[in-house]
């Protein structure tokens, strides 16, 4: 029993990993622009399906999709933000309900091109075992955790100390006051946009290397994204790590200890108890939301 | 006077005229019938949306839980069908009553929290096989009744309770907003803060709204169930009972009563008349990109766009 625990914490912990760039990329549209984008998981799927397709048509390792879904899916994400940026008015609901829309057109244009069927990868590679003592993963969980790690560190990097990433967290802040130190807000959302849309294209091959996906996925993983935010609170990456890894964790042991059915109930659980005992989330500055 | 005149009009002319045009194709009725219970989950939505401020993506869950709860008390219990669906309307209640918790997030996190809730009312019907019948479902759910030597369960018969029902909700919603709460909440829509100042308890009312419109959407939900006789977990937590009230509530102006509902006969028939026969899966495609584009173009509906246009032609004339 304790081996499968042990295993269960392991393999949250690198589902955790992907988790947390899907995370990220909605909260740091949150904060630049005050717009969660409902269509973020889509984003996410999107790219997923791209890798599914340069494995399945090309036969290559789902890995070199990632170029591509760079493009692609930085793209979406642009295109999204043109959008939501000719909102005129009630900026905050018509902009869910914008998204909302943007996220039912990718979902029915997935299902239109891929099809309803479930995908997942069929690289040995990807699925070969990858052992560490008494616990077990695919190699591809491991892969991708790491270059979760690797990204997260990337993305701490550029906030704390590039020129546009401090941007960012100066609107972040206070829009105004980062308008009369000469930085454009309208640029800095693009390219929080930008850089969103980077994390839900690695994510996504992330999710295709060692998951399985299909076309109504993406809506979860939006629900998923939100959920960790809500446990991390705002503006803390490392707070937005341990929330991945909290939720991943518990879906790994409620698909151990009760069934796999009642996997995404665990995350919910999670959500309702935080938000009743917790409201800032476990690392959130003071200050309600809203 | 005219006004009175118009109104008794129009309702001669829906439940005289429609049955008389239509009651004869099936398709036709069926058709009219599913895009009154869209229409009626509309306005419920546009309940939530214009006195409360409030958007919501979980209304699935009431409608679902509308659904199971009727179907259950008058299938295990032998609750008669028009009562049960009176308490389909209070299973919502219940489940928005769960909700309230959420009420203290606001906008974004309110929209996204609710979400989730409907994800939690989908699982827990799938998965509570001895009460749901799980994800095979409930087969044979009691039809609408006999009153007074008529008959409900025909498709006519179920377009006079459907529409009886939702303008039913639409003198409610009307009795709301002119009553002193109606104030109260358009002046929250300007500014909470300052509503809260002058001593409205703002969060109370947020809460009835939540209440009021789970209850409208529960009941049409319920409606639905004993209208096709039949239930399974991923059709009544489906996403369309979220989308297509959407579309259809932006579409015909979510701030007017007749908007959600008149929106919901056009959306709902042009989709399946139109957009069906061209691409038959996936044409949801379609109401994303009408969605996205009444966002954009004229967010108050596409009836202020008519209106919008025909000023500047006065003024170009």
């Amino acid at each position: 029993m304790t081996e499968l625990i042990l295993q269960a914490l392991y393999s949250g912990l690198l589902q955790g990993g992907s988790y947390a760039l899907i995370a990220l990329g909605l909260a740091l549209v949150f904060g630049a622009m005050k717009v969660i984008n409902l269509a973020h998981g889509e984003l996410v799927l999107l790219s997923a399906y791209i890798a599914y397709s340069v494995e399945s048509g090309l036969g290559w390792n789902p890995v070199f999709a990632i170029p591509v879904s760079l493009v692609v899916v930085c793209l979406a994400s642009v295109m999204v933000y043109l959008v939501v940026g000719r909102i005129k008015k009630d900026r905050e609901i018509n902009s869910l309900i914008l998204t909302y829309g943007i996220g039912v057109i990718l979902t029915n244009a997935i299902l239109l091109i891929w099809k309803a069927d479930v995908r997942s990868t069929g690289s040995s590679w990807l699925q070969e075992a990858f052992v560490v003592g008494p616990l077990y993963s695919m190699r591809g969980e491991v892969l991708f955790f790491v270059v979760s790690l690797a990204m997260i560190v990337g993305l701490w990097w550029w906030l704390s100390r590039s020129w546009y990433g401090r941007a960012v967290r100066a609107v972040s802040s206070n829009r105004n006051a980062a308008m009369l130190m000469g930085i454009n807000p309208g640029y800095t959302e693009l390219v929080s946009f930008v850089v969103a849309g980077i994390l839900a294209a690695v994510a996504g091959v992330a999710l295709f290397s060692y998951g399985v996906i299909s076309p109504a996925y993406g809506n979860v993983l939006t629900v998923k994204a939100f959920i960790i935010t809500v446990l991390a609170g705002i503006g803390s990456i490392p707070g937005v790590l341990i929330g991945a890894v909290l939720l991943g964790v518990a879906e790994a042991l409620t698909v151990t200890l009760a069934s796999s059915a009642l996997q995404e109930l665990a995350g919910m659980g999670l959500f309702l108890v935080v938000l009743f005992v917790m409201p800032n989330g476990l690392f959130g500055a003071n200050g309600r939301r809203g | 006077m005219k006004s009175k005149l118009a109104l008794i009009g129009a309702l001669l002319a829906v439940y005289v005229g429609v049955p008389l045009a239509f009651g004869g194709d099936s398709y036709v009725m069926s058709l009219v019938v599913a895009s009154m219970v869209i229409g009626g989950v509309a306005l419920s939505w546009a309940l939530l949306g214009n006195l409360g401020g409030m958007v919501s993506f979980g209304h699935a869950a009431f409608f679902g839980v509308g659904a199971y709860t009727s179907a259950l008390v008058s299938m295990k219990l032998g609750v008669p069908v028009l009562v049960a669906i009176l308490m389909g309307g209070g299973g919502a209640v219940v489940a928005s009553l769960l909700m309230l918790p959420v009420l203290r997030l606001r906008g974004p996190y309110f929209a996204l929290a609710i979400l989730a809730y409907a994800h939690i009312f989908r699982i827990l019907a799938t998965e509570w096989t001895s009460v749901t019948g799980g994800s095979g479902g409930l087969a044979s759910v009691p039809r609408l009744p006999e009153i007074l030597g008529y008959d409900l369960s025909t498709k006519t018969g179920g377009y006079l309770v459907i529409l009886t029902i939702v303008l039913a909700f639409a003198a409610l919603y009307h009795f709301i907003r002119v009553s002193h709460y109606g104030l109260a909440l358009r002046a929250m829509h300007e500014s909470e803060d300052a509503t809260r100042v002058v001593g409205v308890n703002s969060t109370l009312l947020k809460g009835l709204m939540l209440v009021v419109s789970a209850f409208m959407c529960g009941v049409v939900g319920a409606f639905n169930a004993h209208y096709i006789n039949f239930l399974e977990p991923d059709y009544a937590f489906s996403g369309l009972w979220v989308t297509l009230p959407i579309v259809a509530a932006i579409f015909g102006g979510y701030r007017t009563i007749t908007g959600p509902i008149i929106g919901a006969v056009v959306v709902y028939l042009v989709d399946q008349l139109i957009f069906k026969n061209i691409i038959p899966s996936g044409h949801q495609l379609v109401l994303g990109v009408l969605l996205v584009g009444m966002i954009v173009f004229s967010p108050e509906g596409l009836l202020s766009l008519v209106r919008k246009f025909m000023r500047k032609k006065h003024v170009a004339a």
